[in-house]
């Protein structure tokens, strides 16, 4: 009962964050310069043209009228038409989502699998060489610069060794996970460096705590240590870290579906920008905010069901 | 983030820097944030041609004694542009934050201090600009004031300054808890002299370590926009705009892309590792 | 020049000339795209990657021989002007069909043409302004004209005048034509067009099928029907590097848009052959002839002088070595590529000459150090290369030029405010014909003459009667003429012309881009 009105209660503070959200991506918006009509018609229409779409468009109307209208559709969940797809938005979004979901969700999983085992050799070495080496690797990893890394990955493992297919996203899932795995590493490289960071020092922290000692001074073999105290902490830690980082992780996605030709939102959103289509990066936006609120309730969510201590308020 | 979030405590002077110096990560970083400041503020004296300067006769060499680090698609010497580079890049580290460190720590400092509706508007505010991922609205803002470097300075620091501001806000928060805020409410003290001589100094060490991750970042952000075309401008040299024009040429003049990737990542490393040392140095020991 | 393949040409030759032979049929070609297309109907397409695919999915009544000037039959099996010139009539080849079976009539093309005209659907309605009605008797369409209109014919084998199924639109969901059209294209419908294919799955914005059609009417070298191909599988690859590697790794058979700097090595690639396909592309910089600029100072190249003067200055051949690796040719046309029906010159436009180009800035009285921007895109390479080549070639003269790097949408909305110096720009003709390109850069009614303000009247008087003269002879004169004024006034600076580069896998035979850059599938075919 208390995690439903907590959930209800959160999903209520949203609306004015939304509302700000709205504002924001409205403001923005209108003030890109170049004509949405022109991005229409093209270079070639002649100034009637552009100001009879201008017209059909409602860029006429004074600015609180076109945000009004703006605001009123997004609640009845129309997001209206998309100028460089001439579709609607919301069958645009919900036609890419899967893509950078399953991008994000793969890069998550490579790098945990990558850090989690890492962190706890450097945390059990602490202060010895693996953990120097450990730290050392990942801390470069932090500092690649995703669109040289990615490209360096394609050129090498994709073209001339073969091992990977050169971008594209595939058909079914083994298909998506054998298509997806260059660019989800080239993320996972960075994210990896992050989990690694938090997961070594909540290790370390466990294994300072008083509690830890106490069941280590009362000869409980390391394994029950690790896997009783231990391993919780470290997933909750890193999974809060996730969540809070899910902004940074999709503007990873971003780079790198243009560099692998993932057809996902990121690209979407930079074609998107390019050639001026306001509902498009209207819309665009506002998925990206509900997909990062979403995920920060969920993180809070699962937090407080495996930590007790955390009350939900 | 948990993994900067440090309490600042009682300080041990002597120590410090003695561990300082025993800190081999640390002192790396910081050799090699100071020479690429030697090389940022004096790139002629580094730089053995001119970066701009075009030979139709020498295009795409590989390296060599005269061109260490090769020719690029106009016979520009690659070594000079990587060098000149540095100044944009390492510019780039601070003055994409140093502002959005400034107005985070100030208006942070502020509304935690005085609460109120100020500080739920703060908190509306930072919710809204926090559900965007990063680089979606550093975007988006470059695309409405135009693909350049300062207005990528700006776009950076109006979404950048959330982070510092809330970090900030956090710490002050923690530190009124302390005695020695309330003993200055009693002394009668102005609010503005408890929150900048009391209060700040306490809270800032945090802040001060995210400024080090947030420069490498600034850093990586600043090629990223540089390399889809929105950041720096060819022909200026810039690392990610010289990635962007060696894209083409990974396997058959490697070296035009590497020699600015390795550049970046060293740079970022530099940032991070005194990051990371400054957060051991402060972290309170026991 | 010398590297550039005349693909076109051989691939013509070859349909034409050879016996039937054994012709591999079936397999699919998969063709990386540097960008989408987004609506392929023949009245909406308005953007290259639509424009040069309208001809895979609609045939039109005529089309265009392959000498790439004379019109010969496409779905009309005959045709003939009247004496007057004041109508058109054409016989319908018998037994055509669309691509899901059903019979193409004279209803299909009196709806489609009269769809293609209509000014409040079409873009391209303008084109067709001469037509005044379109009747059908039986398997003849007669086309009524208001005017004698010289390019009603070439307009009839241009793509917006493709043939669209009345039935299929009929059928389709939505209130406007618009809604329908958009709705056929999302459902991949087969029933629209007659083209040698039909799309069969499209994803927005990511990827798209062509099938073959079964019921195409042109006949292949071996006797049968086109298409050899089974299907051809689009996928869009913006990033030059990425897709040119997906060539590489044998994953697609035709990367199109090679980077120009990517050529050589491409050349020697031995599994690759590096298409260099003849276009109608120019690259040219529109310069502002007002008298001020937008912010009222005093305009220096209001002044013909001073434009003929950059142009002498600057080194074309220089500026091709940068850009292109040589792959390209300097303009000798200053209103269209040598390859347009009706170019003149042979010799290239201002060849570079710095002694006359200083001499005319001082008879202009230009003062040193006069400062002039140029407007490019930004993050293009090409771009930047040409300003570092320009603020190098024109320093001689004492003229100090700035960049001003913007996106696509601000330099568009810049060329119509008149709100800039110089800026880049670039044109492919859609239509086989002089008058589209030569009212675009120089007949001031259409669009200020490319947004640059220069306005001639007896240019534009000549242009007007270009418009209705029927001898051909004539109609020659008037745009020869055309052509020298414009390059005497100089709102250009005339820059080159460029191939379409194009790398195809070996295994690919008779894919061709045409001048016009359409896309052309009709007789390739796959060696697995």
């Amino acid at each position: 009962m208390a995690t439903l009105q907590y959930i209800l209660k959160r999903l209520t503070l949203m609306i004015p964050t939304f509302l700000l959200v709205m504002v924001i991506i409205f403001l923005l918006v209108r003030f890109l310069p170049g004509d949405p009509a022109l991005a229409i018609a093209g270079d070639r229409a002649s100034d009637a043209d552009l100001a009879a779409i201008r017209d059909r468009l409602g860029l006429n109307e004074p600015a609180w009228v076109q945000f009004w209208l703006f605001l009123t559709n997004t609640v009845q969940g129309d997001l209206g038409t998309s100028i460089l797809m001439r579709t609607e938005v919301l069958d645009v979004v919900f036609q890419r989502l899967p893509t950078t979901a399953f991008l994000t969700v793969y890069a998550v999983g490579l790098s945990v699998l990558i850090a989690g085992p890492m962190a706890f050799v450097a945390a059990l070495n602490r202060g010895r060489w693996p953990d120097t080496v450990i730290r050392t690797v990942f801390q470069v990893g932090l500092s690649m610069p995703v669109f040289y890394i990615g490209l360096v990955l394609l050129t090498f493992l994709a073209a001339q060794l073969r091992w990977f297919p050169v971008g594209g996203y595939g058909e079914g899932f083994v298909s998506h996970l054998y298509h997806l795995f260059l660019p989800a590493f080239t993320v996972a490289l960075y994210t990896s460096a992050i989990i690694l960071r938090n997961l070594r020092s909540a290790i370390i922290e466990v294994l300072d705590a008083e509690y830890v000692q106490f069941a280590r001074a009362k000869g409980l073999p390391n394994r029950v240590i690790l896997g009783r105290h231990v391993l919780r902490n470290a997933l909750i830690s890193t999974v809060t870290l996730l969540g809070l980082s899910i902004g940074n992780l999709m503007s990873g996605t971003l780079v790198t579906e243009t560099v692998f030709a993932v057809p996902g939102l990121g690209r979407l959103m930079l074609e998107a920008i390019f050639a001026r289509d306001y509902p498009l990066i209207q819309g665009l936006t506002l998925t990206f905010a509900v997909l990062v609120s979403l995920v920060f309730l969920l993180t809070d969510l699962f937090q407080s069901s495996l930590d007790p201590r955390m009350r939900l308020s | 983030m948990s993994d900067t979030a440090v309490s600042s405590s009682a300080p041990s002077r002597p120590s410090r820097l003695q561990l300082a110096l025993g800190k081999p990560g640390f002192l790396i970083g910081c050799l090699i944030i100071a020479l690429s400041t030697l090389l940022a503020l004096m790139p002629n004296v580094f730089a053995p041609y001119d970066p701009n300067y075009i030979d139709y006769l020498a295009i795409r060499q590989p390296p060599s004694w005269a061109h260490p680090f090769g020719t690029d698609s106009l016979g520009r010497d690659s070594f000079s542009r990587v060098i000149h580079a540095y100044r944009v890049n390492m510019q780039m580290a601070i003055l994409a934050t140093v502002f959005a460190l400034v107005i985070g720590v100030v208006v942070g400092a502020l509304v935690g201090y005085y609460r109120g509706i100020a500080d739920m508007i703060f908190g509306r505010v930072v919710d809204a600009i926090i559900t965007f991922p990063f680089l979606v609205l550093v975007i988006a803002v470059v695309a409405v004031l135009g693909p350049g470097l300062i207005n990528m300075y700006i776009a950076i620091t109006m979404v950048g300054w959330v982070y510092y501001a809330r970090l900030m806000r956090a710490e002050i928060i923690a530190q009124m808890g302390n005695d020695y805020s309330d003993a200055g409410m009693v002394m009668g003290y102005s609010d503005r002299r408890i929150i900048f001589r009391h209060l700040l100094p306490n809270a800032i060490t945090p802040v001060l370590i995210y400024w080090m991750t947030d420069m490498a970042l600034a850093i990586l952000l600043g090629s990223s926009l540089g390399y889809l075309g929105l950041g720096a401008q060819p022909p200026q040299a810039e690392w990610g705009v010289l990635i962007a024009e060696g894209r083409n040429f990974i396997t058959t003049a490697w070296w035009l892309s590497l020699m600015p990737g390795i550049a970046i990542v060293l740079t970022g490393l530099g940032f991070s590792l005194i990051g990371d040392g400054l957060a051991d140095l402060l972290r309170p020991r026991g | 020049m010398k590297r550039t393949v005349m693909v076109a040409a051989l691939a013509a030759a070859t349909a034409l000339c050879t016996p039937a032979m054994a012709q591999e049929r079936g397999g699919t070609l998969k063709f990386a795209r540097y960008d989408g297309s987004r609506l392929i109907d023949p009245i909406y397409a308005d953007r290259n990657p639509d424009i040069w695919m309208v001809g895979s999915l609609f045939d039109t009544l005529l089309r265009t021989g392959s000498d790439g000037s004379s019109v010969v039959a496409g779905l009309a099996e005959s045709h003939s002007v009247s004496e007057d010139g004041l109508s058109v009539s054409l016989t319908l080849r018998d037994g055509v069909k669309f691509a899901n079976g059903s019979e193409l009539t004279s209803a299909d093309v009196v709806f489609s043409l009269d769809r293609a005209r209509n000014l409040d659907l079409s873009p391209w309605a303008g084109l067709l302004g001469s037509i005044k009605s379109v009747a059908a008797d039986g398997n003849t369409v007669t086309i009524s004209l208001n005017n004698p209109d010289p390019t009603l014919l070439s307009m009839l084998a241009t793509f917006n005048t493709g043939i669209v199924s009345k039935a299929a639109f009929d059928a389709a969901e939505g209130a406007t034509d618009q809604e329908k059209s958009a709705a056929i294209f999302a459902s991949a419908s087969a029933g629209v067009g007659s083209g040698p294919f039909y799309m069969c799955d499209f994803e927005q914005g990511a990827s798209m099928k062509f099938c073959a059609n079964d019921n195409y009417w042109r006949m292949g070298s071996d006797g049968k029907a086109l298409p050899y191909l089974e299907s051809v599988d689009f996928e869009i690859i913006p990033d030059d590097a990425t897709r040119i590697l997906k060539l590489q790794a044998g994953e697609v058979d035709v990367a199109e848009f090679v980077p120009f700097s990517r050529v050589a090595e491409l050349e020697a690639d031995p599994k690759i052959n590096m298409n260099l396909y003849p276009s109608t592309r120019i690259i040219y910089s529109p310069i502002n002839t007002r008298d001020t600029r937008a912010d009222g100072t005093p305009n220096p190249l209001a002044d013909p002088k001073v434009r003929q003067a950059i142009n002498y200055a600057t080194n074309k051949e220089a500026l091709i070595g940068l850009v292109l690796q040589g792959a390209g040719k300097p303009m000798t046309s200053p209103l269209m590529a040598a390859a347009t029906p009706m170019s003149t010159g042979e010799t290239p436009l201002y060849s570079y000459d710095m002694a006359k180009a200083q001499e005319l800035i001082k008879e202009a009285g230009v003062e040193p150090g006069t400062e002039i921007t140029l407007t490019t895109l930004a993050g293009s390479a090409d771009d930047s290369t040409i300003f570092a080549a320009l603020q190098q070639m024109w320093s001689p003269l004492g003229l100090k030029v700035n960049v001003e790097q913007v996106d696509g949408a601000t330099r568009g909305a810049k060329n119509r405010s008149g709100e800039f110096d110089i800026h880049t720009y670039g044109w492919v003709n859609d239509v086989n014909d002089p008058s589209q390109v030569v009212g675009w850069l120089g007949y001031h009614p259409t669009r200020k003459a490319v947004g640059t303000g220069w306005n001639n009247d007896e240019f534009n008087g000549l242009f007007e009667a270009a418009a209705v003269e029927l001898d051909p002879a004539k109609r020659a004169e008037q745009f020869a003429k055309m052509q020298d004024i414009y390059a005497e006034a100089a709102p250009l600076l005339f820059m080159y012309e460029t191939p379409f580069a194009v790398a195809v896998s070996k295994s690919v035979e008779g894919y061709v881009q045409t001048p016009l850059g359409n896309n052309i599938f009709d007789e390739a075919s796959v060696n697995r």
